[in-house]
């Protein structure tokens, strides 16, 4: 009952998405551009549901997602600890902070040179470009996070006792979290960059590795598909685990609900 | 809850020994390679088991002399002793209880109750301990249905009662008050002043509390000191003798509380900046 605005909100969405499939019918109608070249939606469809049967499309989204799980994993592990020093020693952050943003500002596919040179064809360079993308941005998160902590919290734990040692999993982690979970969300966004990038060069299994074959073999529909569904994983994560963690904590944490 | 008999408490039987003293105890900031006066030097006593109430116009300095107290900064000059042992820093003997409410939205009530048990000798790797110590206190505050709750989902006022449960956990000899009671509505504070002082009957704590609300000064207070005009100095002091629990609408603390705002408009006449 109380949901009734949102409900309706999913519905909106769910017509925008009808509307644009409909739109690219519309358009894939008109016959514009030879069909090897822009697919129907319903080709699309086909194409994917071949790769599934084929026994191609599976395998390779679990590849991914595997490689994505380890190579994030890390990831996160580094960034939070980087983040942590950051947060609490003022020398640290000055030194590593401008650095981790011109990482940043790097794309993810400029790691794939190095990643080759070090690596050269084998998995540990995917991993690395997974990692190298998403670390500078959960540890600099992290240490936002940390510098935005209010002042009261760290008073309250001092005046409660907390011994210093205990202070960084006591209080100083568990009070940046909403940072922590923003940079964790956005880091899987740039991990995920990184790990369909470098599958395009590198791997012979993987959602990377079907859209490069895809164009090897000319196959529209099968880059159009493969392209969806990178998307549609990314975004699933994104709003469905990371973003719903997120919204809970912000609304324990008494920060503002925006959703 | 019933009030207890008038002349039960005899609040001036026996001088109790000094709890903290303060000799000429004065802090001033450096702001912008400037140095600005928050308090003019200031000497008190304060006996064990005595509620001390601050009194006085905004920015006179009254959250400052709790920090030191505290332990979160050190004063410029002059010296704070508890038990005649000098101030070094934060600890859990002065707890202090902030202007917000300040619980951790991490930990549910009961949790918040615990965490400053922890590293207490006596309960040092001993949840049960410290579980069984912190529903009692939840207990005292009547909150023993939301030990499990999360802070966002309690009202302002039953947060304030977890953050005194947490502040009498690990049974500090001195209690710091900064404004705890702000926005709540009437019935409740009404309420919530008959549970403090009850709870601080039967725990014999030594106080020092802030307060703008002349009431609620007369209400708590053995003692009300009267701050000037920042930087503030002690401008006089007002006894409370009423006996426990006060109710907050009645005409003897009413009484005490237009008395305490006379001093105050009175302080706040004078020049605050007269001295030289
Ligand atoms: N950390 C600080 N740095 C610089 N100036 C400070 C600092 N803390 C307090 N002051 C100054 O010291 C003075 C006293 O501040 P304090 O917070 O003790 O006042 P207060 O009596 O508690 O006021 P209120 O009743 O409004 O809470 C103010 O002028 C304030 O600007
Ligand atoms: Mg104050």
């Amino acid at each position: 009952m109380k949901n009734h605005p949102d409900r309706r909100h999913k519905w909106y969405v769910l017509g925008f998405y009808l509307l644009l499939f409909a739109v690219w019918q519309l358009v894939f109608s008109l016959e514009l551009a030879p069909d090897y070249l822009f697919p129907s939606p319903l080709q699309v469809a086909r194409r994917l549901t071949e790769l599934a049967l084929d026994g191609m499309l599976w395998p390779s989204i679990k590849t991914t997602l595997s490689r994505m799980a380890i190579g994030f994993t890390i990831a996160a592990g580094i960034g939070l600890l980087i983040g942590l020093l950051m947060g609490v020693s003022r020398i640290v952050n000055g030194c590593l902070k401008s650095l981790f943003l011109g990482f940043q500002s790097l794309p993810t596919a400029a790691w794939m040179p190095i990643s080759l040179l070090l690596f050269g064809l084998s998995d540990h360079g995917i991993y690395f470009v997974i990692i190298m993308s998403s670390v500078a941005a959960i540890a600099i998160s992290t240490s936002d996070g940390i510098h935005r902590i209010p002042p009261l919290y760290l008073r309250a734990a001092r005046t409660l006792g907390t011994p210093a040692y205990a202070m960084p999993v006591r209080v100083i982690l568990p009070a940046a979290l909403p940072g922590i979970v923003t940079g964790i969300k956005l880091g899987w966004t740039l991990g995920w960059h990184g790990a369909v990038s470098a599958e395009l060069i590198k791997s012979s299994v993987g959602l990377g590795y079907l859209l490069y074959m895809g164009r090897e073999l000319n196959d529209a529909a099968q880059v159009l598909g493969i392209m969806m569904l990178t998307i549609l994983f990314g975004l699933l994560l994104d709003r469905f685990l990371f973003g719903l963690i997120e919204q809970r904590i912000r609304r324990r944490w008494g920060l503002a609900g925006e959703s | 809850m019933d009030p207890h008999p008038p002349d039960a408490a005899a609040p001036e039987a026996s001088p109790a020994p000094v709890k903290l003293e303060f000799s000429e105890v004065a802090k001033s900031f450096e702001h912008d390679s400037q140095t600005v006066a928050a308090l003019r030097p200031v000497s008190l006593r304060v006996h064990a088991g005595e509620f001390v109430v601050l009194f006085g116009p905004s920015g006179c300095g009254k959250s400052t002399l709790l920090n030191l107290v505290a332990g979160f900064e050190t004063p410029t000059s002059g010296t704070i002793t508890l038990d005649g042992k000098a101030i070094d820093g934060p600890g859990n003997d002065r707890l202090m209880m902030f202007q917000e409410h300040a619980l951790f939205p991490w930990l549910n009530v009961i949790d918040n109750v615990m965490y400053g048990l922890r590293w207490e000798p006596g309960f040092r790797f001993r949840p049960h301990a410290r579980r069984r110590k912190a529903l009692e206190l939840l207990h005292l505050v009547h909150l023993d249905e939301f030990a499990k709750s999360s802070i966002h989902e309690l009202s302002g006022g039953m947060r304030q009662r977890v953050a005194l449960a947490r502040a009498l956990a690990p049974d500090p000899k001195v209690l710091l008050i900064d404004e705890p009671f702000p926005a709540l509505d009437a019935l409740v504070r009404a309420k919530l002043y008959i549970e403090l002082q009850d709870i601080l009957v039967r725990t014999h704590k030594t106080i020092m509390s802030v307060t703008h609300d002349p009431r609620e000064a007369a209400c708590l207070g053995d003692r009300v000191v009267i701050f000037t005009g920042r930087p503030g100095r002690i401008r006089s002091e007002v006894r409370v003798d009423l006996p426990r629990p006060r109710d907050i609408n009645s005409p003897e603390v009413a009484e005490h509380a237009g008395r305490i705002n006379a001093q105050l408009e009175a302080a706040n006449e004078e020049p605050s900046g007269s001295e030289a």
